[in-house]
């Protein structure tokens, strides 16, 4: 077999945060504004369309939550903690690089963690609603939405026109649709796209857009298409194949992640908002108002912090239709309540409609549980 | 059931090892009727390899599969294939006992609740405790300590006590110092027994629950905790349910590695 060309060769080959934040720091030398930004409902086409450039600031490591301690609760999710702990220890690159941070109401932890971060950057939180197919919920969430438009337009004495919008909004799309298409590689049987690569694209395009995106994307696509030409493949021929669900994933709880592939099973989706979730959905292009048309899309993303989250069920089958998967891992971040409680509907529904096995993890980012989830998830794949 | 091996009077020997984190079961195995030739059971010790090394030099075996907790290092020293105590469970338990549907294991721990498909004896779907301690045997060991009791008099004092209170606590830590402050306010070493053996089987039934099927009639009780007769009597209780306890219940995990280290007909798995 011979050996896959790699999808990047820059040198953050084992490094896609170490990337995404040199993409980051290239913008901010050129000149543009770096907003932070804390989960898929952000907006980004705004930051884009002022010349700007997001950052995500979720953080995944397990070595600043003893400090997040010290002022937040040990029992708060540890995606929020850690965040947090970053911030306060001043170590979070990608934090220090930001001038002003946008939160969003996703979940109530984050919302509160808001609170005691605001003293250190110009900061802006958008109300989400959380019944998306409410009557008004579209038109309250564009609300929020210009209400960033002029925070971002104040706090760096710009403007925002909507051509700018417009012209941003294609961008996105265009973008998007390219990640899309490289995820639909993890189809192919056996595997010619590792997750490690997905993830590194997911991460790659959140910082990225322009024509040098758009390049290396269609680069990726080409290196795939080939891999497929010539039967190179990064599975085992029989392995089995795994769609990863649930809670945004990164950094040390990639543990979950890298335990599956020690049993020999290939990782061929990544159904969360660090994978495929922020890229799905077109926004309408020349509506004539396009901040309700951010508005719309931007409303149905699958989060679980949404009731009813029917976008998740008609995700996940599409999904599950698409890669063929044996097992669906929901992976659910220790008291990422919402996502906890949506996982007794996932579970029925997967195993009973989609007919596909299902296991559910709670984890956090330390190694306790490292033997524990061998044993779950080994013993998931040996079934069937 | 065809019987797979040679029939030429020399049977090849099937070991197989359940390495979990209070204790090591060991057995070897008769390669074509299944019949067990040896139990080796020990405390499992800081030094699991040197615990191995001497199971290596005192007994012989032609194919070997490790299970439980420490099967990666059992395998490193003693060769052969590893497996999941859950699949190791699932065989064995359809190997006894083929009209069993549902398993449950109360390990050092670990507690696992196993649904099985009687028919072909696959595994269904599984459950475990949380990654606490408090659903487990574990749980039993601190609570007797806390009481300066050994295992079998906390089973025997829970067999007198009344069902009269209920401790709250679900963490271990917590259960002990609730422990504490109730033997302070003078409530009998036995209703405080029977107590813990509440606490843990309010969690072992809702594990059930979230399995077991609504015409299971009864339910195999595996694990170093079905030797518990205080325990097994009252799940039995409560979940109206006739409960199996084989003579060795702790060597299931070790008999099903066992038979998966042969030519077993239910050893589907493909081995990684």
């Amino acid at each position: 077999m011979s050996q896959p060309t790699p999808l990047f060769t820059d040198e953050f080959a084992e490094f896609p945060l170490k990337r995404a934040l040199a993409q980051v720091v290239k913008r901010r030398e050129k000149g543009s504004k770096v907003v932070g930004v804390y989960c898929s409902y952000a907006p980004v086409e705004l930051i884009w369309a002022m010349g700007g450039v997001p950052a995500v600031l979720c953080a995944f490591s397990n070595a600043p939550i003893a400090k997040a301690e010290e002022t937040l609760p040990a029992n708060l999710c540890p995606l929020i903690k850690s965040s947090f702990g970053f911030i306060e220890l001043k170590t979070c690159p990608f934090f220090e690089l930001t001038d002003a941070v946008a939160g969003e109401t996703t979940c109530d932890g984050k919302k509160k963690m808001f609170e005691l971060i605001e003293q250190h950057r110009p900061l802006y939180v958008m109300d989400l609603p959380q019944c998306p197919t409410n009557d008004g919920a579209v038109e309250y969430w564009k609300h929020s939405i210009a209400g960033f438009k002029n925070f971002l337009e104040a706090t760096f004495h710009t403007t925002i026109t909507d051509s700018a919008l417009e012209e941003s909004i294609k961008e996105s799309n265009r973008k998007n649709a390219l990640v899309e298409e490289i995820f639909i590689f993890g189809a192919e049987k056996p595997a010619v796209i590792t997750w490690q690569e997905m993830y590194a694209v997911a991460t790659y395009a959140m910082v990225s857009n322009g024509s040098e995106a758009i390049a290396k994307l269609r680069e990726i696509i080409a290196i795939l298409t080939e891999r497929c030409d010539k039967g190179i493949i990064v599975s085992r021929e029989n392995a089995k194949r795994v769609l990863i669900t649930g809670s945004p994933v990164g950094g040390d709880v990639l543990k979950v992640l890298k335990i599956v592939d020690e049993e020999g099973a290939a990782i061929v989706g990544l159904d969360n908002c660090t994978g495929l979730k922020p890229y799905l959905g077109k926004i309408e292009e020349g509506s004539g108002d396009p901040l309700l048309a951010i508005a719309k899309r931007y409303l149905k993303i699958p989060c679980a912090c949404m009731t009813p989250n029917t976008g998740r069920t008609s995700t996940l089958r599409k999904q599950v239709a698409l890669l063929h998967p044996d097992l669906v891992l929901d992976l659910v971040l220790q008291s990422c309540h919402t996502y906890n409680v949506e996982a007794a509907k996932m579970e029925s529904y997967i195993r009973n409609t989609l007919e596909t096995n299902y296991l559910k993890v709670v984890t956090d980012f330390s190694t306790q549980d490292l033997g524990q989830l061998k044993t779950r998830i080994g013993a998931a794949l040996e079934m069937g | 059931m065809a019987v797979p091996g040679s029939s030429t009077g020399v049977f090849i020997k099937l070991a197989g090892i359940d390495i979990g984190s209070r204790s090591i079961e060991f057995v070897l195995m008769h390669g074509e009727s299944y019949d067990i030739i040896e139990r080796f059971r020990a405390e499992t010790s800081i030094d699991l390899a040197a615990q191995l090394r001497m199971i290596k030099e005192t007994y012989r075996w032609d194919a070997l599969v490790s299970t439980g907790y420490g099967r990666l290092l059992s395998q490193k020293v003693l060769g052969g294939e590893t497996v999941t105590e859950i699949k190791a469970y699932t065989t064995s338990a359809h190997h006894f006992y083929k009209d069993i549907d549902t398993v449950l294991d109360l390990g050092g721990q670990d507690t696992k609740a196993l649904a099985i498909n009687r028919h072909n004896g696959h595994l269904v779907r599984f459950e475990m405790n949380d990654k606490c301690s408090a659903g487990t045997g574990k749980f039993f060991e601190m609570m007797a300590a806390t009481l300066s009791l050994d295992l079998n008099e906390l089973v025997v004092a829970a067999l007198k006590g009344n069902n009269s209170f209920a401790i709250n606590s679900t963490c271990t830590v917590f259960a002990e110092s609730e422990v504490i402050s109730l033997l302070t306010s003078g409530i009998s070493v036995e209703d405080i027994a029977r107590a813990v053996h509440e606490s843990l089987l309010t969690k072992l039934v809702s594990l059930l629950s979230k399995i077991m099927r609504s015409d299971t009639t009864s339910l195999l009780f595996v694990g170093g905790g079905a030797k518990n007769r205080a325990l097994v009597t009252l799940l039995s209780n409560a979940l109206d349910k006739k409960i199996i306890v084989p003579e060795y219940p702790d060597f299931f995990g070790a008999y099903g590695a066992a038979l998966l280290s042969g030519t077993y007909p239910h050893r589907s798995k493909e081995i990684v």
